[in-house]
């Protein structure tokens, strides 16, 4: 543990450099939302965009913050159905392994095969007549499908790494199942928990089909739908719909930061080493 | 330990904030998509313009329509790509729109799949429309829908760049000047033409004119006439008159590159013009030339409206006022002055033109256009387009030469369309 | 309440010979068994009933629509109206019958195959790299995930635009080093390597976070034992690190399978499979068919969607024999 200083920040330097190379595309796109319409098939392209327009960010930012609002909201609800879901199945199987635990889990694993537009389509109808098609709820639970299964996972393999003893000792001090898992499992998976909610929270926020399908004539509509303003019958005005783009990750990248921390020791079990 | 818990009540606080401030700004948008009118029932309506939002003349005038007719209207638009899988999925559902807006050569898979009601049906009056522009939305004897206005392609061109290449436009009769035209733009240092030939309905579109300037139909994809006209577009490849994105470009990047004004041509429609406004070169546009001479016909675009059965058919009448009001000669020039559109009616056509001399030259290609699913191929167009894009793609991308491009594109649309 | 137990019981070092990893089998002998009854198992069908019931409501309706919608012959009007009539294995057949199919399977091995594997090393070179804990680790970290967030008509949108033969930013740097610039998403040659790389680009990040969680689990002590051992930096990789991390390795790889195997979106935003299909795979197939066109042509797609689910099947079973002849070793 006694590495030099020097040494570390030259791995800062090569962190930095592999960090730029890999958001490469992201520092494209906006440098796309603030082209000019004319510019925007230079050739050779233009680094960097000196006779900038801020057109693109002036119509988003007068027309999207609703859609952000719906999005962080439907984030959000489906980050937190999902563990409320995953987070005691995940704790069947791991710990109280019951008869055709194994088939569920591979079950689960398949289910994730199904195409999301065959999912959606099938959900319409559901929806339709349940009367939630258009809704905010009715898209987070659809948003959850596409986390649960992966949550469940996430979660078995974790919790597999609960001690033992941690849990016999609340059996031994009475606790039932339940109040075993409330009160000594969720609190040591916490980094879990935090793993499965940051990984519902960005599939659910990049969603398209299903908030196209099921939302689309809503009245709260999330980002991925509000980007298609700007891509009308005829015309795409793209340098709104990179600055959507933009203005849409910034929230959600505040906070995957505030989050990071508690990804560490996210999959497996808790020693949080550090 | 404490550490963390307390940075974990920081965390959480801050959740907390960030969910009460996500609702609130959802909830801050009081979208009102539901207008004020009278309390007579709420009719929807589909349409494939998402750029237009809730406050632009469009939806403005969706919802005086609705009032007119003594209803409050629901509109939602759709990504146009899309609009035909929801409108499928909800037939089938039983939720069909009241007033359902397409793109025309889509009207005849909906009729086709029953989603649609006719003229006789619904008892729309039709008899202003220009009979060309009707064909898109007929199929055997029978009419499903209005077109809202057409559009259609032309070359428009940059006046400043074929100035200096020494240029005459009005020299450019037909494809041999045409092409000689583009050599001297080459010669001069810029680049020739951009057209848009992805592999999608808008690749097709933009190739119709030349297929059909040939003498080609779309019954004989193999014939010697089409040959000439994909050998056209894949000389103008090899010689690098057309650069080597349009195998990818839509029509939207087509105009892109057209705008940066290295371009002396480019191959696009109608409602470009308003963009056109914003081009820092002046500009001009020639109809699309016929191989040896004369005005190519051009493919017929713009959206149709219709009405889709309905359970109950008691609400037919009102659906059908609101399309009366939708295509109602003062209507329809606000509309199509909007989307940069030309009328359908030929009394509109000339208020347009007198609003703005420049649409004449489009007007007159309008009358000359021709519907793609017309010749009552209906249903079986959209099968021979998607071989006639897939043998443009091959044979611009140098899979395959023009001739075996075209030979089996033939085949697979004659198996198609059996 | 200790959080921080000494040798933690992890996925891939158990003290107690329990079962490895997240679907691996029960072992009928297993310890933890042995307190429970039969109260126990109810208990753990009542954990288990909300997913069940999920799983239930939420998939095998839309797979049982799936298989249907395959085994019948649509045309769009039975589609909306119904009465569609049974077709048996008809659409299974023409699918595998079209010249298309050999193509389209060709790509999907090639897709699949090179995004796993080029995804798996980034993503386990830039663990272990950020596993070192200089400053700044772990911003650069989350940073990583930026990719993520973005829709993906956003992010294949931009490669595609990066890419463009004439005014991309790509060719523009080939060409600064003296390059001939490439036709990346125009000429067959290459639109499937382009797409490739952009799938792998998209798919670094979710590599990235598992493999790093997984090494978190490593103990110390394993280090510090190779360390007076003498071990070198790549040894130590290849004898401690990469060993134990093949649980986790094993179900990213196969986590990694089943999410490439549906991967059409950016394919079908940057080349729509082609020019001429070159990089059609059967995913994009199967959208193509039942939706990306303007006669949908529904019967066939399903029938392509479910090989896929076949195909993911049986790479779950292979993962689960793996396993268990893992654990019997």
């Amino acid at each position: 543990m006694t590495t030099s200083i020097r040494r570390n920040w030259w791995k800062t330097g090569a962190g930095v450099v592999l960090t730029a190379l890999m958001l490469f595309p992201v520092y494209w796109m906006i440098n796309v939302s603030f082209t000019r319409d004319r510019d925007m098939r230079a050739s050779p392209p233009h680094l960097f965009p000196l006779h900038g327009t801020l057109e693109g960010y002036r119509v988003v930012l007068d027309m999207q913050l609703p859609y952000l609002g719906t999005s962080l909201l439907v984030g959000l609800g489906t980050a937190a159905l999902t563990v409320v879901l995953a987070a005691p199945a995940g704790y069947a199987l791991a710990k109280l392994r019951p008869a055709g635990g194994t088939v569920l889990s591979f079950v689960l694993l398949i289910a994730q095969m199904i195409p999301g537009i065959i999912m959606a389509m099938g959900f319409y109808a559901i929806y339709l007549n349940l009367g939630v098609l258009n809704t905010v709820p009715g898209l987070i639970l659809a948003d959850s499908t596409i986390a649960v299964p992966f949550g469940v996972l996430i979660f078995t393999a974790f919790m597999s790494g609960i001690p033992q003893e941690l849990i016999q000792a609340a059996v031994v001090d009475g606790a039932g199942r339940l109040r075993t898992f409330w009160s000594v499992v969720l609190p040591v998976s916490r980094n879990s928990i935090m793993t499965v909610s940051l990984f519902a929270f960005l599939w659910a926020w990049s969603d398209f089909i299903f908030a196209s399908t099921l939302d689309g004539g809503g009245d709260y509509q999330p980002i991925t739908l509000g980007i298609y303003h700007y891509i009308g019958n005829n015309n795409q005005q793209w340098n709104a719909i990179m600055a959507t783009a933009v203005v849409a990750s910034i929230p959600a990248t505040v906070l995957l930061v505030l989050a990071q921390r508690y990804i560490e020791a996210g999959v497996t079990a808790g020693a949080v080493k550090d | 330990m404490k550490t963390s818990l307390g940075r974990g009540r920081a965390v959480c606080s801050a959740l907390v904030v960030i969910v009460i401030a996500a609702a609130l700004t959802a909830c801050s948008s009081s979208d009102d998509t539901s207008s004020n009118g009278a309390g007579g029932g709420t009719y929807t309506i589909w349409d494939p313009y998402p750029q237009f939002a809730d406050d632009s003349e469009w939806v403005k005038l969706l919802r005086r329509c609705g009032t007119s007719a003594g209803v409050t209207v629901e509109r939602t638009g759709y990504d146009t790509t899309d609009l035909v899988n929801k409108a499928l999925l909800a037939a089938q559902q039983g939720n069909s729109p009241d007033v359902l807006i397409v793109d025309n050569p889509v009207i005849s898979t909906l009729a086709e799949a029953g989603v649609l009601t006719t003229t006789e049906e619904n008892k729309l009056d039709i008899s202003a429309m220009e009979p060309n522009l009707l064909g898109a939305g007929q199929r055997e004897g029978k009419t499903f829908g209005v077109p809202i206005g057409a559009n259609t392609l032309a070359l428009y061109y940059n006046k400043d760049l074929l100035a200096a290449a020494g240029v005459d436009v009005a020299s450019i009769k037909d494809w041999p000047s045409l092409t000689a035209a583009l050599a001297k733009v080459k010669a001069a240092g810029k680049k020739g033409i951009t057209f848009s030939a992805i592999g999608t309905e808008e690749g097709t579109f933009q190739f119709l004119p030349w297929f059909w300037g040939a003498g080609a139909q779309l019954t004989a994809l193999d014939s010697p006439q089409a040959v000439s006209a994909l050998a056209l577009w894949t000389g103008w490849l090899k010689e690098g008159y057309a650069p080597n994105s349009v195998i990818n470009n839509t029509q939207t990047t087509s105009w892109q590159e057209f705008a940066t004004g290295d371009y002396a041509f480019g191959e696009n429609g109608t409602w470009q013009l308003a963009n056109a406004k914003k081009l820092s070169f002046q500009y001009g546009i020639i109809p699309i030339p016929g191989s040896s001479g004369g005005t190519a016909p051009a493919p017929t675009g713009g959206e149709f409206v219709s009405i889709p059965v309905q359970n109950d058919s008691s609400r037919y009448p009102i659906s059908r006022q609101l399309v009366s009001c939708l295509t109602s000669q003062d209507n329809l020039l606000t509309t199509d002055t909007t989307l940069s559109y030309v009328a359908p009616v030929a009394a509109v056509q000339d208020k347009q033109v007198a609003a703005n001399a420049e649409l004449k030259v489009w007007v007159d290609a309008v009358k000359v256009a021709k519907s793609r699913t017309g010749d009552n191929l209906g249903t079986k167009y959209p099968k021979i387009s998607e071989a006639l894009w897939n043998a443009m793609q091959a044979a611009l991308s140098g899979a395959k030469t023009p001739q075996a491009a075209l030979t089996a594109a033939q085949a697979t649309a004659a198996a198609a369309t059996k | 309440m200790n959080k921080g137990t000494q040798a933690p019981a992890t996925i891939s070092v158990r003290p107690r010979g329990e079962a490895a990893t997240a679907a691996s089998p029960a072992s009928p002998g297993s310890s933890t068994r042995g307190v429970r009854g039969e109260s126990g198992r109810w208990a753990a069908w009542a954990f288990l009933a909300p997913v069940a019931l999920y799983l239930l409501a939420f998939y095998a309706y839309p797979l049982y629509r799936n298989v249907e919608l395959s085994l019948r012959s649509y045309t769009v009007r039975s589609f909306v109206q119904g009465g569609a009539p049974f077709a048996g294995l008809d659409n299974y057949r023409t699918v595998l019958a079209d010249p298309a199919f050999g193509p389209a399977m060709l790509h999907t091995v090639a897709f699949t195959v090179a995004s796993l594997a080029f995804q798996f090393a980034i993503g386990m070179a830039l663990a272990v790299f950020f596993h070192q804990h200089f400053p700044l680790s772990r911003t650069l970290r989350a940073l990583f995930l930026v990719p993520w967030l973005l829709p993906m008509i956003v992010s294949a949108s931009t490669w595609s635009w990066m890419l463009n033969s004439d005014a991309g930013v790509v060719n523009a740097a080939l060409d600064a080093v003296g390059l001939d610039p490439v036709n990346w998403l125009t000429s067959p040659r290459w639109s499937l390597t382009s797409v490739i790389i952009a799938n792998v680009w998209i798919g670094i990040p979710f590599n990235l976070v598992v493999l790093y969680s997984g090494l978190q689990s490593i103990p110390a002590t394993m280090y510090e034992a190779a360390a007076l051992d003498g071990v070198t930096g790549w040894q130590r990789f290849w004898r401690i690190t990469f060993p134990l991390l093949r649980p986790v390795s094993a179900i990213t790889l196969l986590l990694g399978l089943i999410y490439t195997l549906k991967v059409f979106d950016i394919i079908w935003i940057m080349t729509k499979g082609g020019p001429s299909q070159s990089s059609a795979t059967l995913a994009t197939w199967s959208y193509q068919l039942g939706f990306g066109s303007l006669l949908p042509k529904f019967g066939p797609g399903a029938a392509i969607g479910n090989l896929l689910i076949v195909i993911a099947l049986i790479f779950g079973l292979i993962y689960i024999r793996i396993e268990r002849r893992q654990q019997l070793r």
